[in-house]
C-alpha cells in the first residue's frame, strides 16, 4: 500500500479532452471545450459562477456524460466515462460538498468502496493499517478511529485527500477546496497539493480566487460562459489578463452604482443594535434604509449567513435588538418575519427556495397565496398567472408555459429572478438576499443587479449578504465587511474597492 | 504569450433558459388506456362483465377504497401517508355498532365522529408536534386501533339492525348511495386540491418542505389538517361498511391501507411528494375494482387478487422511481 503512495511518478499520466459539449434542459453550458493536462503539474481552472467549470470536471469524473467530445486518458481512448470507469483510470474528485460518509470512521472512509476483505468479511485490521500508513505518510495527526463528522472542515478535507491517495489517484480534481478553510488550513492544503504534484499526480484545481492561481499553478485555463477564454502558463499571464478573461471586459469597468445622496434615503426598514447569535454573530449593529442597497461581505463561515437568517426569524438573537420598520421585534419564525414585511432569498435556492417540480407561476405566487385568494381560501391558476405576468417583465424572466412548466426547466438565473418575484409580489420590504447570484450566469446577474438598483430607487430597503466581493462592489451603496462574526469594516463610495474589501476580510 | 479568445457568438444564448416543456396529461391518459384495455379484456372473457349491473357493482365495491383514497392522495402529495385507515375503519365500525346498540343510532354516529376526530388528532400531533414520521406513527396506530376494536367488540362480530340506509339504499337510477358518496368525496377533494390555498400548500410542502416554510406556509398546520381529513374519510368508510353488512367485525377492512396506497401511487402521486391528482387516483381505484371484479368473474381464486394487488403496487412504485430519475437527470 505504502509503495503505491510513493511511486507514482513512473508513468506520467496524460489527459486530453476534446470538443466537450454539454446541455441541460436544452441549454448548452459547455460549447466544445478542450482541456489538456499532464502528470506532475497543476492546472488551475478559473471562471465565474456558472462558467461551466464544475460541469467540465464532473464530466471528467464521470458524474455527467458529455453530449459530444472525447476524453483520452493515456492511450485509453474513450468517449464517455462512468463513475466506475473514471475511478478505474485513477480520476478522483474532491468536491465542495463532502462526499464522505460522515457517520463512519476516518479509516472506513479512506477505504470507502474498496474495504479489504478476508473470506468475504471486512478485514478490520488491514483497514486500520491502510489508514494509518496513508495518514503517517502524509504526516497528519488524525486518528483513524475518529468519526468523520466530528472532524473540523480542514481535517475532513485532508481525509478526502488521504482517500484519493490510498486510491492511487492519478488525476486529482479539487473543486474550490478552500471555500470553507481557515488561512492556516489553506496553507496546509496547498502544501499537500504540491507534494502530490511532485509525486506525478495530475492536479486540476478549480477556483475563482486569483491569489490561488499565482501561488499554486503551473498552467491556468479560464472558462467563460462555457468556452475557453484563456489558456497559458501561469508565469506569463498577469492578474489583469485573467480577470479580463473571466468577466469578458476590462476590470476598470466593473461598475459601481451611482452614489445615492444620504438625504434621498427614506426611513429605516431594518436595524440591528448590538445583536449577537452565540459566537457566530458578535455584537453587530447596522441599519438599512429605504432607497439603499447595503452589502455584508464576508467569507464562508464569517457569520454572514447567520446574520441573514436572523433577520428572517430562522435564528434567535442571544442578545441585542432587531427592529423592522422602526419597531423592535422578535421573530419566532419565517411566518412572522413575512407578516412583518421581510422577504428572504436563501443562499441555496435549490434546497430552501424552489418548489422544483411545481409550475413557475406557483413558485412566484407561493408567499402570496392568501393575498391572491378569495376569502384567504379559494385560489385560481389565473390569479397566479396575473401575478407572474406583472413581474416577469420587470425581472426579465424567460420561460415558456410558465403556468404549467415546472421551475426546474428554467436556468439558474431565471429561477432566481422568479424567487425575487416571489417577494415583490408579496410587497416585502425590507428584502434580505443571501448570495443572490450564486450559480447564476453572467447575463442574468447583470439583470438582477439592475433590478435591485431600481427597486431601491423605488423605495425598497435591500440587504445583500455575499461572499463574492465583486457582487458587493457592483451592487452596494455601502459595504460592511464581516469576519469571525464581527463587523470589521465599513466602506462607501469610492472606498468600495477589491483591495479594501479583501484586506478587511482578512485576505 | 496569452490568447484571450472571443466568446463565440452563440455563447450568450445559454442565459436564455429555453424550457423544455413536458406535458403531464399523457400520464392520466395512459392510465385511462390501461383501464379501457382491462375492460376490453374482461369483456372478452366474461359475458357478464360489460353489463350495467356489474359495472355498478364494480363502483359499489370500490367505494370504500375510493372514499379513503381521496384524502390519501392529498396526504401523499404533501409527502405523508396514513396506514391506519384499514384498522381505523374497522374500529369506527365497532364503535358505531356498540354504541348504537347501547345508546341509539344517532348517538352512535356522534361517538364514531368523536372517535374519528381522536384518531386524526393523535396521528396529526404525533407527526407535526412530536415529529415522528408518518410511516411509524400510522403503522403504530394500525396496530393500536385493530387491538382496540377487538377489545370494544369483545373479539366478536356485533350485529346491528336498522342502519342500512347509508350502505344499501339506492336513491337514484338504482345506483347505491356509497357510489354517490365515493364520487362526491372525490370531487370535493379535487376542488380542495385545485382551488384552495390549503391544497396548493400541500403540493408545495411535498415539493420542498423547507422552501414551503421559508415562503411563509404553515407546514405543520397544513399536514395536521391532512390527517384530520383522512380520519374524516375513515369515519365515513367505517359507517358505510357497518351499514353495508349490517354488522361490525373488528377484522373488517384488513389490507385497506394496501389498496389505498396502491391506488394513490398507481394514480400518479409520487412517493417523493409534490405530485398527484384526484383524477389519476379515481381511475386507479376503478382499475383496482375492475381487476378484482374481472378476476372473480373468471373464477380465479381470491388469493390471486391479493397477489395481483401487491404486484400492481410494486409496478406503480417502480414506475414512480423511473419517473423521478428522469426528472432529476434534467
Amino acid at each position: 500500500m505504502n509503495a503505491d503512495v510513493q511511486t507514482q511518478s513512473g508513468d506520467a499520466v496524460s489527459l486530453r479532452m476534446r470538443g466537450i459539449r454539454k446541455s441541460f434542459g436544452g441549454v448548452e453550458v459547455l460549447h466544445g471545450v478542450d482541456l489538456d493536462a499532464t502528470g506532475g503539474s497543476i492546472l488551475v481552472l478559473l471562471g465565474e459562477n456558472g462558467a461551466g467549470k464544475s460541469t467540465l470536471v464532473k464530466i471528467l469524473a464521470g458524474d455527467y456524460t458529455a453530449d459530444s467530445g472525447t476524453i483520452e486518458i493515456d492511450a485509453d481512448h474513450s468517449t464517455t466515462l462512468t463513475p466506475s470507469s473514471a475511478r478505474r483510470l485513477g480520476v478522483r474528485m474532491i468536491s465542495q460538498e463532502f462526499q464522505d460518509a460522515g457517520t463512519l470512521t476516518v479509516a472506513e472512509n479512506i477505504s470507502l468502496g474498496r474495504w479489504p476483505t478476508r473470506g468475504g468479511v471486512v478485514n478490520w485490521g488491514a483497514l486500520q493499517r491502510r489508514a494509518t500508513e496513508v495518514l503517517d505518510t502524509m504526516g497528519v495527526n488524525i486518528s483513524p478511529s475518529a468519526t468523520v463528522a466530528t472532524l473540523r472542515v480542514g481535517e475532513r478535507q485532508i481525509v478526502e485527500i488521504a482517500r484519493a491517495l490510498a486510491d492511487q489517484a492519478r488525476i486529482l480534481i479539487l473543486d474550490e477546496p478552500t471555500a470553507a478553510l481557515s488561512q492556516q488550513e489553506v496553507h496546509k492544503l496547498f502544501e499537500w497539493v504540491r507534494r502530490l504534484r511532485d509525486r506525478g499526480v495530475c492536479i486540476i484545481y478549480i477556483t475563482h480566487r486569483l491569489d490561488e492561481v499565482t501561488e499554486l499553478s503551473d498552467r491556468v485555463m479560464v472558462l467563460r460562459n462555457g468556452s475557453v477564454a484563456l489558456i497559458d502558463d501561469t508565469s506569463v499571464v498577469d492578474r489583469r489578463q485573467m480577470v479580463q478573461a473571466m468577466v469578458g471586459r476590462d476590470v476598470g469597468s466593473v461598475g459601481r452604482p451611482a452614489v445615492v445622496a444620504e438625504a434621498a434615503l427614506g426611513s429605516t426598514m431594518l436595524e440591528l443594535e448590538s445583536v449577537s447569535v452565540g459566537d457566530q454573530v458578535v455584537d453587530v449593529s447596522m441599519s438599512v434604509r429605504q432607497g439603499e442597497v447595503v452589502c455584508v461581505y464576508g467569507k464562508l463561515g464569517s457569520g454572514t449567513s447567520q446574520l441573514a437568517e436572523l433577520c428572517f426569524g430562522l435564528r434567535q438573537p442571544s442578545s441585542g435588538t432587531l427592529s423592522i420598520a422602526g419597531q423592535p421585534t422578535s421573530l419566532a419564525g419565517p411566518g412572522q418575519a413575512i407578516a412583518q414585511g421581510v422577504g428572504y432569498l436563501p443562499p441555496d435556492r435549490k434546497r430552501e427556495g424552489l418548489l422544483m417540480i411545481r409550475p413557475v407561476v406557483e413558485n412566484l405566487a407561493a408567499a402570496s397565496w392568501p393575498k391572491l385568494s378569495r376569502a384567504r381560501m379559494f385560489i385560481t391558476r389565473s390569479s397566479e398567472v396575473e401575478a407572474y405576468d406583472q413581474w416577469s417583465g420587470v425581472l426579465k424572466v424567460k420561460a415558456n408555459n410558465p403556468a404549467s412548466a415546472p421551475i426546474s426547466s428554467l436556468s439558474g438565473g431565471n429561477q432566481q429572478k422568479v424567487m425575487l418575484g416571489r417577494w415583490l409580489e408579496r410587497e416585502s420590504n425590507p428584502l434580505v438576499l443571501a448570495e443572490p447570484t450564486r450559480g447564476v450566469d453572467v447575463g442574468a446577474r447583470e439583470d438582477i443587479y439592475a433590478t435591485l438598483r431600481s427597486l431601491a430607487a423605488e423605495g425598497k430597503a435591500i440587504l445583500v449578504v455575499t461572499s463574492d466581493y465583486e457582487e458587493a462592489i457592483q451592487v452596494a451603496d455601502r459595504v460592511l465587511v464581516m469576519a469571525r462574526g464581527e463587523i470589521v469594516g465599513e466602506f462607501r463610495n469610492d472606498d468600495v474597492t477589491t483591495a479594501n474589501l479583501i484586506a478587511a476580510s482578512g485576505g | 504569450m496569452s490568447s484571450v479568445d472571443q466568446v463565440p457568438p452563440g455563447a450568450t444564448e445559454f442565459t436564455e433558459g429555453v424550457p423544455r416543456h413536458r406535458r403531464r396529461v399523457p400520464e392520466t391518459a395512459a392510465l385511462a388506456a390501461v383501464l379501457v384495455l382491462l375492460m376490453v379484456f374482461f369483456t372478452t372473457r366474461s359475458e357478464f362483465f360489460l353489463t350495467r349491473d356489474n359495472l355498478v357493482n364494480v363502483l359499489f365495491s370500490a367505494a370504500v377504497i375510493g372514499i379513503v383514497a381521496a384524502p390519501a392522495t392529498l396526504l401523499l402529495v404533501a409527502g405523508q401517508f396514513d396506514l391506519s385507515v384499514g384498522s381505523g375503519a374497522a374500529f369506527i365500525g365497532v364503535v358505531m355498532a356498540w354504541s348504537a346498540l347501547n345508546y341509539g343510532i344517532w348517538q352512535g354516529i356522534l361517538l364514531s365522529i368523536l372517535a374519528g376526530a381522536a384518531i386524526g388528532i393523535v396521528n396529526g400531533v404525533c407527526v407535526t408536534v412530536f415529529r415522528i414520521n408518518a410511516f411509524i406513527t400510522t403503522l403504530a396506530m394500525l396496530a393500536i386501533l385493530r387491538g382496540l376494536g377487538q377489545i370494544v367488540a369483545g373479539g366478536q362480530t356485533i350485529i346491528l339492525d336498522g342502519f342500512d340506509t347509508l350502505g344499501n339504499s339506492r336513491p337514484l337510477l338504482e345506483i347505491p348511495l356509497p357510489v354517490f358518496l365515493f364520487i362526491a368525496v372525490m370531487i370535493l377533494m379535487a376542488l380542495v386540491m385545485r382551488y384552495t390555498v390549503f391544497g396548493r400548500s400541500m403540493y408545495a410542502i411535498g415539493a420542498n418542505a423547507a422552501a414551503a416554510r421559508l415562503a411563509g406556509i404553515s407546514t405543520r398546520t397544513a399536514i395536521f389538517f391532512g390527517f384530520i381529513l383522512s380520519a374524516a374519510a375513515v369515519v365515513l368508510a367505517g359507517l358505510v361498511l357497518v351499514s353495508q353488512l349490517g354488522a361490525a367485525s373488528p377484522q373488517a377492512a384488513t389490507g385497506l391501507e394496501l389498496s389505498v396506497v396502491t391506488a394513490v401511487i398507481l394514480g400518479g402521486a409520487s412517493l417523493a411528494g409534490g405530485r398527484g391528482t384526484i383524477l389519476g387516483t379515481f381511475i386507479a381505484v376503478v382499475i383496482l375494482g375492475v381487476l378484482n371484479n374481472g378476476m372473480t368473474l373468471m373464477n380465479l381464486d381470491s388469493f390471486w387478487q391479493t397477489v395481483a394487488r401487491g404486484v400492481l403496487l410494486l409496478a406503480a412504485v417502480g414506475f414512480d422511481q423511473l419517473r423521478l430519475r428522469v426528472t432529476e437527470d434534467n
